[in-house]
Parts: C-alpha cells; sequence; structure tokens
C-alpha cells in the first residue's frame, strides 16, 4: 500500500468555478458574485467546497488504482475557503498504524490546508 | 417568488424529497472540462460525478434556499461509481439542525442509488444555513 498518495492540483479561478456551478447546478452567488459575497462573512468569492473533493478523489484513485475500488468512506471538513484564482492540491499520507486510513488534505500554494479528513478503505468491493 | 427554505423550516427525521437523475453525456463533458481528460471513463471521473450527482440531488431536492449557505463538512461513502447512462436516484433527509456560535447548521442525508436500487452512494453534508 503506497504511504503517500499523489497530489493533484487545480487552479480554482472564475471561469473554473463558474463551470463547476454548472456541473452541480451550484450558483450560490458566494460562489459567483463579488458584490454579494463581499457582504458575507467570507468577504468574497470563494470556490465550491465539493470541487476540492473531487480533486481529492483524482488523487485517491491515482495513486490507490486497483485498491481504491474498494468502497471508501471520505469524511472531510472545510477548514479554510479556496478563494478564486487559487490554485489547489490535493494528496494525503497512510495513517500510521493503520493500512486502511488516510489522512486527506486540500492545500493552497501557501502550504495551509483548505480540506482535512481521513479516507477510510472499507472492507468488500466496491460493485461495478 | 416562492419563499426559500429557512433553517427554521428543518424538520429532523422529516424526509425532504428524491430526484432521479441521468450520468449523462454532458455531465461527464462538464468533469472533464475542469478536471482533465486524463480521468476520462475511469473510477476517479465516476467518483467526482457522483459527488456532483450528490450535490445536485441535493440542490433540485431542497429548493428555493437563501443565498450565501457554506459546507462546513461532508461525509460521503461511496459504494460504486455511477455508470454512464445509468440513472441515479438521490433521496434526502433531514438528520438534524443546531446553533452553534451564533452558527445555524443543519446535517442533511443523501444517498444514491442506481441501477436495480444498487448503491452508489451515501453521504451527510453539514451545512451552514444562512438565513
Amino acid at each position: 500500500m503506497t504511504t503517500q498518495l499523489r497530489a493533484v492540483s487545480l487552479t480554482a479561478d472564475a471561469d473554473v468555478i463558474r463551470a463547476y456551478g454548472e456541473l452541480t447546478d451550484d450558483f450560490n452567488p458566494i460562489h459567483i458574485d463579488p458584490e454579494f459575497a463581499a457582504r458575507t462573512p467570507m468577504g468574497g468569492c470563494i470556490a465550491h467546497g465539493t470541487m476540492s473533493i473531487c480533486l481529492l478523489w483524482q488523487s485517491l484513485f491515482r495513486s490507490l488504482g486497483d485498491a481504491a475500488a474498494q468502497r471508501v468512506e471520505l469524511d472531510v471538513r472545510f477548514v479554510k475557503p479556496v478563494r478564486v484564482g487559487e490554485t489547489i492540491h490535493a494528496g494525503g499520507e497512510l495513517e500510521p498504524g493503520d493500512s486502511a486510513c488516510y489522512r486527506v488534505w486540500v492545500r493552497g500554494d501557501d502550504g495551509v490546508d483548505r480540506l482535512v479528513g481521513t479516507a477510510r478503505l472499507l472492507s468488500g468491493g466496491m460493485s461495478a | 417568488m416562492t419563499q426559500p427554505i429557512l433553517w427554521n423550516d428543518f424538520r429532523p427525521g422529516a424526509s425532504l424529497g428524491e430526484i432521479t437523475q441521468p450520468f449523462d453525456d454532458s455531465l461527464a463533458s462538464a468533469w472533464r472540462g475542469i478536471f482533465g481528460s486524463a480521468d476520462a471513463g475511469t473510477p476517479a471521473e465516476g467518483a467526482g460525478i457522483a459527488v456532483a450527482m450528490m450535490m445536485r440531488g441535493y440542490l433540485g431536492v431542497v429548493t428555493p434556499r437563501p443565498p450565501g449557505n457554506v459546507h462546513a463538512r461532508q461525509r460521503f461513502t461511496l459504494d460504486a461509481v455511477p455508470r454512464q447512462g445509468e440513472p441515479v436516484r438521490t433521496v434526502v433527509n433531514c438528520l438534524s439542525k443546531e446553533i452553534k456560535r451564533e452558527r445555524r447548521y443543519v446535517e442533511l442525508g443523501v444517498r444514491g442509488t442506481g441501477d436495480a436500487g444498487r448503491s452508489i452512494y451515501a453521504g451527510i453534508l453539514t451545512l451552514i444555513w444562512a438565513a
């Protein structure tokens, strides 16, 4: 089992955020309306949280291949928003002493976590 | 215009509804436009599409919403990747709600099933509700 997940990156610019809104049908103005977003506690537009989760799946499947073809349980917290234009990186490390669990993260170029959590490989294969 | 669903409207334990949507070519194309084509047709893409379908399901059922909701936590168990062309039925329930640090939290359970009822995903969205 690989101990380090391969990092996968994405730049969350305004076009990508708009495209992700179309993919998910999520047009919450906190993602796409700078004037509205500026008046919220976020203070400006932020990327959709689940965009980071999609990036994390890429990291998991690219790293684990067939091993990821088990049922996988993700539990993640969005600890800091991803701002428009930021490049984010998804990856993780095997939890010490637990061969079925990865500590996963999505970080910015500044090395600060945006999302943290765990990905647990569950027993029993994923159905085809 | 219909009034948005407010935090006060949520009833823990209540079913909020369901929606069925296909994993069609437009979803795959949209996903590749964002995350690239290197994973086209692979489980990495399928897993991302499952996340997108969960969000589309939740947003299609729990509507209209107040603007400014924020996602705080996500639990998501992927049981199978959806197949292209497969209709996925998403059922949404309200699990709980609470106020913490003056923020209105809602937990919604979502479950997605595909052909012949096979389980695709189960998730819990923890949201900070704007109003």
